[in-house]
């Protein structure tokens, strides 16, 4: 497999644009060739090849080592193929992506995997708000695939969301899973206040009872719910944190939030 | 500074120049007549086989204002799907279907027009519409204030009050507001809406006022005549949209007793109610109506297929369509008391049998009204298609061959239920330079432009001669803005400013009396903040004012 790297030069003064560099965008093209990519850096327009150290063949993989957070849509509507990043990314990383894998072992910024489709992002460090959400006026946040976050998420995080998964090791933020339209949404810690705002459908699964949630939600008891079996083997796939599945106790669940249409449901063990 | 413009063919249709090859010179920012010999020309364009004509003018496209700027934000992914990156001349912008300032003039620019006309200028809106037009380069700009739908005009008639007095609160609006016409909207309608009425037809009694819609076109409409302003009243019609408003439209014809009247955006008023659907096209009824009446003229607002955004003060209107909205967001809202603003997004679709033969209506209505001096092209933008769409629109006037094939691809039931397919008529150039130069020069009153005689405001557009006339209107070689060289090649190359373009009746000015009294009561803002001045425009707004002469021989 060939694998392209791009090596951040020194720290950026300002944000850049990662958007051009997807392996399906940069498919049979040269070395030199990506090197003359412009990328606007402020309103100076550059050529890649003078912000980053590019080595190797473009082809299935590239790899993005920086020391900045200043990266931002890294990974922005790949389809395709792998994008591994040693350090950190900014905003917008993986938006509206289709397929692939996207894999950070650092933190990422705001708005990541938003108005995502498809295929798989991982986040080994922590992430920011709006996490799975949509881009800014859209109805709709995620609509496919899987985030997988091994640290903490910001507020909002699965904001709009409309179908895929999210899993979340850490904590959450505040407003987790609010305005949810559809789909699943896994947080193995703590989720803030106001949990579920706004939420019309979908379902959060959280291990530890939520800060709070608006009163426009409805304890709905405990539960024997079958379907929790299966999700916990689709989940191992990607992670161990299912075991909580194997829990004796059935969880309880709380249908809201009926200021919309209440048909939302957070799940999570007291 | 002497320009020659050298042996293009000219198009001069207010000057009876059908495409005569001829030379133009400009000095400064006029058109002058050949110098003597002893002259020196500072530059010659050799223009042999070029087609020359003056700088396009569009008498009705929603460039400025609050609904735009609805649209711009209610919109996010219009102008992220449509970007234009700053270059050494020109700024960043965006957008397709309500693009930002900078971009609509620019693209406006590259396709030879040079003058542009916002509609809907609500009173209390008319500083931030200025501002939105100062900040649209290299175009000069002008608005039309609306009226028919304010509380202090409606009680005024309602009231009885002498025609004296709403001819000075009509002339009164226009100095307040800086514009050059008089729009109303629905008559009465937007405002019988905020009384939960759903419809109100040319002769329905508002359900507050007890005055009807005919009343208050032929109030307005007798104002701005005995004003002596050029520009007649500017009316979108009853009914917009409603199956079978034909009618309403031909009432409202009527309702201006022979006086000159502008019904906008015809064709969505060009509905009859005939066939298995209930939708039919009554586009030869109105055609016929338009060449009997000449005192009508009209303006198309064709739609072509496509995503768009419909803005509209018709509050009435856009409320009744909002389930159509695609994507699904829209809003209708009140402003100031003054009249309404509905925003709904709205894609056209070819397989759609109404949207298919609202296509069909309004090219019907194109080649059925027999005066190209009273009928003027345009897609109402945005609310038929965006204006980048004209060269596509010229080309199905103006081939025969391209149009059927296209009548071809639409919803079939919708191309057998319309006349289109037997019109024969194709328009020549020097049609095409009346409808989008000549004739709205005319009917708004602008005697310095929309011609190439000496004397005229240098406003040229220069385009290369192409078989098919969409490339040809797409991409002008050159276009001169007041005698700068704006474009070439359909590239900026000097984005300059352009002005506003006002009237100014005289008016009796007690009647500013009888406006402060309203405007202590029931406006939000005092009357001494309200009007905008000349400083003010060329200070603040950033856009100087030119002021064009009233009709003579005021009545």
């Amino acid at each position: 497999m060939s694998t392209l790297s791009m090596r951040l030069r020194s720290p950026l003064s300002q944000r850049i644009d990662m958007s051009p560099f997807t392996p399906r965008r940069l498919a049979g093209r040269q070395g030199s060739e990506i090197a003359r990519i412009p990328i606007w850096l402020g309103n100076r327009q550059l050529e890649c090849g003078e912000l980053f150290e590019i080595d190797g063949v473009a082809g299935e993989e590239i790899i993005i080592q920086s020391e900045s957070d200043r990266l931002d849509r890294i990974g922005a509507g790949m389809d395709g193929g792998i994008i591994r990043i040693e350090g950190d990314a900014g905003a917008y990383l993986g938006r509206g992506m289709r397929g692939g894998s996207l894999l950070l072992n650092g933190n990422a910024g705001s708005a990541a995997g938003c108005a995502m489709r498809g295929g798989l992002l991982r986040i080994e460090g922590n992430a920011g708000d709006f996490l799975g959400g949509a881009i800014t006026g859209e109805r709709q946040g995620m609509r496919g695939g899987t985030i997988l976050l091994k640290g903490n998420a910001g507020d909002r995080a699965g904001d709009l969301m409309r179908r895929g998964m999210i899993l979340i090791e850490g904590d959450c933020g505040d407003y987790c899973a609010s305005r949810m339209i559809a789909g699943t949404l896994f947080v193995n810690g703590q989720t803030g206040s106001q949990t579920g705002y706004a939420m019309r459908r979908g379902t959060l699964i959280t291990t530890r009872v939520p800060a709070s949630m608006p009163a426009s939600f409805n304890d709905n008891g405990l539960q024997h719910l079958n379907f929790l079996t299966l999700l916990g083997e689709e989940i191992q796939r990607h992670t161990n944190f299912s075991r909580i599945m194997d829990r004796a106790r059935p969880p309880r669940r709380w249908l809201g939030d009926l200021s919309c249409d209440g048909k939302g449901e957070i799940l999570f063990w007291d | 500074m002497l320009i020659k413009l050298e042996g293009g063919r000219i198009y001069d249709p207010a000057n009876n120049i059908d495409g005569e090859a001829g030379d133009l010179y400009i000095r400064d920012n006029a058109i002058v007549a050949a110098p003597g010999e002893n002259e020196t020309v500072h530059r010659t364009y050799a223009l042999a086989g070029k087609i020359v004509m003056a700088g396009a003018i569009d008498l009705h496209t929603h460039i400025g204002g609050g609904k735009v700027n609805i649209a711009r934000t209610m919109l996010p992914e219009d102008q992220r799907d449509h970007v234009m990156a700053k270059s050494d001349l020109t700024r960043s912008g965006g957008g397709h279907a309500a693009p930002s300032t900078l971009a609509a003039g620019y693209r406006y620019a590259e396709m030879g027009y040079t003058s542009c006309f916002e509609p809907a200028v609500l009173p209390s809106n008319a500083r931030q519409a200025h501002m939105e037009m100062a900040d649209t380069p290299i175009i000069d700009t002008g608005g039309y204030a609306m009226l028919g739908n304010d509380d202090l005009l409606l009680q005024l008639i309602a009231d009885g009050a002498e025609q004296q007095t709403i001819n000075d609160y009509v002339a009164w609006t226009l100095q307040a507001t800086q514009c050059i016409g008089i729009k109303v909207v629905n008559p009465g309608g937007i405002n019988a809406f905020k009384f939960n009425q759903r419809a109100l037809d040319v002769d329905d009694a508002h359900p507050h006022y007890r005055i009807t819609p005919r009343e208050i076109v032929a109030k307005l409409s007798r104002a701005l005549h005995e004003l002596a302003v050029p520009h007649p009243l500017h009316v979108h019609a009853s009914n917009l949209g409603v199956p079978g408003n034909y009618l309403s439209t031909l009432a409202t014809m009527e309702a201006a007793g022979g006086l000159p009247i502008h019904l906008t955006h015809i064709q969505f008023h060009s509905y009859g109610t005939e066939g298995e659907r209930k939708f039919s096209s009554s586009a030869a009824q109105i055609a016929e109506a338009v060449n009997n009446h000449t005192n009508v003229s009209i303006d198309v607002g064709q739609i072509m297929f496509g995503q768009t955004v419909t803005v509209s003060g018709d509050t009435m209107a856009q409320h009744a369509n909002h389930n159509h909205a695609h994507p699904r967001k829209w809003t209708c809202m009140d402003i100031e008391c003054e009249a309404g603003c509905g925003v709904v997004p709205f894609r056209y679709r070819d397989k759609n049998f109404v949207n298919a033969l609202q296509w069909a209506i309004g090219l019907e209505l194109f080649l059925m009204v027999d005066d190209p001096w009273r009928v003027f092209l345009t897609t109402d933008h945005p609310n038929g298609a965006p204006f980048t769409s004209y060269p596509h629109l010229i080309r199905l006037l103006m081939d025969r061959s391209f149009r059927n094939d296209l009548l071809g691809e639409i919803n079939p039931d919708a191309a057998s239920a319309s006349h289109l397919g037997s019109l024969q008529r194709e328009y020549s150039l020097y049609e095409i330079a009346i409808m989008t130069r000549a004739a709205p020069a005319r009917i708004l009153g602008l005697t310095d432009r929309g011609h190439l005689a000496p004397g005229a405001l240098a406003d040229i557009t220069v385009y290369h001669q192409h078989e098919d006339p969409e490339q040809m209107f797409a991409k002008p070689m050159l276009v001169f803005k007041a005698g700068d060289l704006v474009v070439e090649e359909g590239r900026i190359s000097k984005p300059v400013k352009g002005t506003t373009q006002v009237v100014r009746p005289e008016y009796d000015p007690a009647i500013e009396k009888e406006i402060g009294r309203w405007f202590e009561r029931y406006h939000s803002i005092s009357l001494q903040n309200f009007g905008i001045s000349d400083d003010e425009m060329a200070e603040g707004i950033g856009s100087r004012v030119t002021v064009h002469p009233c009709r003579e021989g005021r009545p």
